[in-house]
């Protein structure tokens, strides 16, 4: 049943089109990219700054601004993602490469939201200058810098295997 | 240190290009394929046409090969259509085959199908 509703999603008529078309699936494709670059240029500064790089500059500047980088560009991500899905759904379904792509995206969403709570609870915006982050928010920056590196590299590789 | 911490930064760096650059190695362009001339006839058994390239399925022998076409405007430009890619039609392809040993994939060049000739890519010899 699962199958029968990705088979109808790839057979939608705007879908077809897209999947058919000369210039908007390159475009998509570009707009997937952006947004990939948006979200990982942004997301990479932000953890290395949690882990401990550059740390005479305020740890809020790189939060404020990157945090808000990396949300619009994963939603830009998102969105043209999904419609390149769409194009051949229960082809990228059954792709275990896809899969745990997905599930890494889902893992480093949710670690990006835990990670803004513990920023909260840790009042980071109050620590002093050039304090180490604590433990719990540099671990974090490391796992969320793996994770969504490796993300692009499941994303890059589905398309040749 | 800032110099150090610039070092782990340029290291990271090019390990990712690493990274970047052995996959794509895999399957862009004609990189992936050998450079013999390949030929092969067979028989139509499915083709699913649109980005990034289309697939025709085709049987030869009682085996399965994978026919890459062109894109969409490709397909096109030299008239390949769905229709005429249809089941149980024979077709003959001239291309390049995959590298890797034992896999049955083929990229056309040119495929002929009732002694007309499609040429997807006119500046390469096929």
């Amino acid at each position: 049943m699962f199958e029968q509703a990705l088979v109808s999603v790839e057979n939608l008529a705007f879908v077809s089109a897209l999947r058919n078309s000369t210039l908007m699936y390159p475009v998509v494709n570009a707009g997937h990219i952006l947004g990939v670059s948006l979200l990982v240029g942004g997301i990479v500064p932000l953890d290395l700054r949690l882990i401990g790089f550059w740390r005479t500059y305020p740890v809020m500047v790189f939060v404020d601004v990157l945090r808000i980088t990396a949300a619009v560009g994963l939603a830009l991500a998102v969105i043209c993602g999904a419609l390149l899905f769409a194009t051949a759904a229960p082809d990228y379904a059954r792709s275990p490469l896809f899969q745990a792509k997905i599930a890494l995206v889902l893992l480093g969403v949710l670690n990006a939201l835990t990670l803004g709570r513990v920023m909260t609870r840790r009042d980071i915006r109050s620590l002093p200058m050039e304090s180490p982050m604590p433990l719990d928010l540099r671990a974090g920056g490391l796992l969320s810098l793996v994770v969504w590196i490796s993300v692009l590299i499941l994303g890059r590789l589905l398309g040749y295997f | 240190m800032p110099q150090l911490r610039f070092a782990y930064l340029v290291c990271f760096a090019v390990l990712a290009a690493f990274l970047a650059a052995s996959a794509a190695q895999a399957h862009h362009g004609w990189a992936w394929a050998t450079d013999e001339e390949f030929e092969i006839t067979g028989v139509i058994q499915s083709v699913r046409l649109g980005n990034p390239h289309g697939e025709v399925t085709i049987s030869v022998d009682g085996e399965d090969w994978v026919v890459e076409v062109g894109q969409p405007w490709r397909n096109d430009r030299v008239g390949l259509t769905k229709e005429m890619l249809s089941q149980g039609r024979e077709i003959t392809v001239h291309g390049h085959r995959s590298a890797r040993e034992g896999e049955r994939l083929v990229k056309a060049e040119r495929v002929v199908i009732d002694g007309k000739d499609y040429d997807l890519y006119p500046g390469r010899k096929s």
